[in-house]
C-alpha cells in the first residue's frame, strides 16, 4: 500500500500545482481545476497532472510494440559487396560483430536496439497497468525504474546512427558500398514512440491513491 | 479580438475561474515525480535534494552555473561547424580513400529516400545541439546583462526540452562503433571533424550537468518581476 512510505499530504490535495515546466509551486483552488491561464514563471499551461495521460502513453506504447516487429524482423542494412547484395537485420550485425569477436561492441548494440527498446515497452506497459489496476506495490522501484526509462531512451538511436555512417564511409563505388534497408525507418519509429511516451507519462499517478483523479 | 468584454466565450477553460497567484509560501515545494508536498530545506551548492517518498531528485544545487553554461555553451558554439561540417574520418583501402563528415551522414539518408530517419538524423544530430547550445548562450547573456525580452521563459522552456533531443553523445558511441566496424576493412585517419566532435560532445554534455533550472528560473523570474512588476493573478 502507498501507506506503507508513510501517508503525507500531496501538493494537488492541499490546492498547489506545480508547473511541469519550471517546477514552480502555484496555489489553485482545491480541488485545483485545469485550466489554461499560464504559470506566473515560465508562461507554460499549468495542469495538476498532465492532460489524456494515460491514454496518450497507451497508444504511443502500443504504436511501438506493433513496430517493434517489423523493426526487428526486417533488413537494417543492405551491403553491396562486389555486385552482391546482402540485407541483414538487427540481430545480423550483432552476430557479426559475437562471430568477429568483438563481444564488447556486441553487447553494447544488443543492449541499444534490442535490450533497450524491449525493456521500455515492457517497464511502461507495466507501469501503465499498475495504474490502471491500482496495484500499489513496489511504488519506489517502479518510479525508479521509469527514470531509468527516461533516461536511457536516447540511447536506442545509436544503430540508426552506425548505419548512417557506415552508408557515408563504406562507399566505395561499385566496389563495396552500404546502404539502409527499410527496417531502418520502423526502428527510428519505435524510438521516437517510446520517447514520447516516457514525455506524455506522469509518474505522479503512480502515487495518487484515485486513478479516476484527472 | 474576436470576442468583446461583454460576451465572454462560453468555454468553461477559457473563462478565468482560478486565481492564480503565486505560492504564499515560498518554504514549499513539491516533489515533481510523486507531487509529496515538502518544506524546503535550506541547500548548500553541490547538494542534492532526494525526495522522502519516492527518492526523486528534487533539486540539484549547482556552483557558478550561469557564468559555467555561458562559458561552455560558447566554447560549444566555436567547435560546432568543425564538428559537423569537417571529415570525421578518412577510409583508404585498396588505394581509394573516402571521407565523411556528420553532414554527409545525415545526406546519405536524405538520397536514400528514406526521409523520415533522415529528418530525426538532421535534427538530432545537426539541429538541436546547435539550436540549444546557442539558446543557452543568449539565455545566459540575457540573464547577465539583465535585458528582458517577453520570449525568455519561452527560450528556457525550449532549451530544457531540448535536452534528450539533442543526441551528440550517442552519436560519437556510434562513430567508435564504426570506427571498429570499419577497421577490418579499410585503414582509419582521423581528420579535425573527429576531435571537435569529441570536444562538441564534452560540451553539451557539460552545459547539462552544470544548468541549475531552478537558480535560472528565479533569475528569469527576477527579470520579468523588474519589468512587469509583480503579477497580480499571473
Amino acid at each position: 500500500m502507498a501507506e506503507k512510505y508513510g501517508k503525507r499530504q500531496t501538493a494537488m490535495e492541499s490546492g498547489f500545482i506545480t508547473c511541469h515546466d519550471c517546477g514552480n509551486l502555484v496555489r489553485a483552488g482545491t480541488p485545483p481545476e485545469v485550466s489554461h491561464l499560464g504559470c506566473p514563471r515560465c508562461n507554460a499551461l499549468i495542469h495538476a497532472r498532465k492532460p489524456h495521460s494515460l491514454s496518450r502513453t497507451w497508444a504511443l506504447i502500443i504504436t511501438s510494440a506493433v513496430l517493434f516487429f517489423p523493426a526487428n524482423l526486417l533488413p537494417i542494412m543492405r551491403v553491396d559487396f562486389m555486385g552482391s547484395q546482402q540485407y541483414s537485420t538487427i540481430m545480423d550485425g550483432i552476430f557479426y560483430f559475437f562471430h568477429e569477436k568483438e563481444y564488447g561492441i556486441g553487447v553494447i548494440i544488443f543492449t541499444a536496439s534490442i535490450l533497450v527498446p524491449f525493456f521500455k515497452i515492457i517497464g511502461m506497459t507495466l507501469i501503465l497497468l499498475s495504474i490502471q489496476f491500482n496495484w500499489k506495490s513496489w511504488l519506489r522501484h517502479k518510479t525508479a525504474m521509469f527514470h531509468f526509462i527516461e533516461f536511457i531512451g536516447r540511447w536506442s538511436m545509436l544503430d540508426i546512427f552506425v548505419i548512417a555512417l557506415m552508408a557515408t564511409l563504406v562507399n566505395f563505388g561499385s566496389l563495396t558500398s552500404t546502404q539502409a534497408a527499410p527496417a531502418a525507418s520502423y526502428f527510428t519509429a519505435v524510438v521516437l514512440c517510446t520517447m514520447f511516451a516516457a514525455l506524455t507519462f506522469d509518474s505522479r499517478l503512480l502515487w495518487d491513491t484515485d486513478v479516476s483523479s484527472p | 479580438m474576436w470576442y468583446n468584454s461583454n460576451n465572454y466565450p462560453t468555454f468553461k477553460h477559457f473563462v478565468p475561474y482560478v486565481t492564480y497567484t503565486m505560492s504564499e509560501d515560498p518554504s514549499l515545494i513539491a516533489c515533481h515525480a510523486c507531487d509529496l508536498l515538502l518544506k524546503k530545506p535550506v541547500t548548500s551548492p553541490g547538494k542534492k535534494l532526494i525526495c522522502p517518498r519516492c527518492k526523486s531528485t528534487l533539486y540539484h544545487k549547482k556552483i557558478d552555473s550561469v557564468n559555467k553554461v555561458m562559458a561552455i555553451s560558447f566554447s560549444g558554439l566555436l567547435l560546432y561547424y568543425p564538428a559537423i561540417f569537417a571529415p570525421l574520418l578518412t577510409l583508404s583501402s585498396a588505394g581509394m580513400t573516402q571521407k565523411g563528415s556528420v553532414f554527409d551522414a545525415f545526406l546519405s539518408f536524405y538520397h536514400q529516400e528514406y526521409y523520415f530517419v533522415a529528418v530525426i538524423l538532421f535534427l538530432t544530430s545537426i539541429f538541436f545541439p546547435l539550436f540549444k547550445l546557442s539558446l543557452l548562450l543568449s539565455i545566459t547573456i540575457q540573464i547577465k546583462l539583465q535585458i528582458y525580452s517577453r520570449s525568455l521563459p519561452f527560450l528556457f522552456r525550449t532549451a530544457n526540452s531540448l535536452d534528450e533531443w539533442s543526441m551528440p553523445d550517442v552519436y560519437l558511441i556510434a562513430i567508435l562503433v564504426s570506427i571498429i566496424k570499419i577497421s577490418g576493412i579499410a585503414t582509419i585517419h582521423y581528420n579535425l571533424g573527429f576531435v571537435s566532435f569529441v570536444f562538441l560532445t564534452i560540451m553539451t554534455r557539460a552545459t547539462a550537468s552544470a544548468i541549475d533550472s531552478e537558480l535560472f528560473w528565479q533569475k528569469v523570474f527576477q527579470l520579468k518581476k523588474s519589468v512587469k512588476g509583480v503579477p497580480a493573478n499571473g
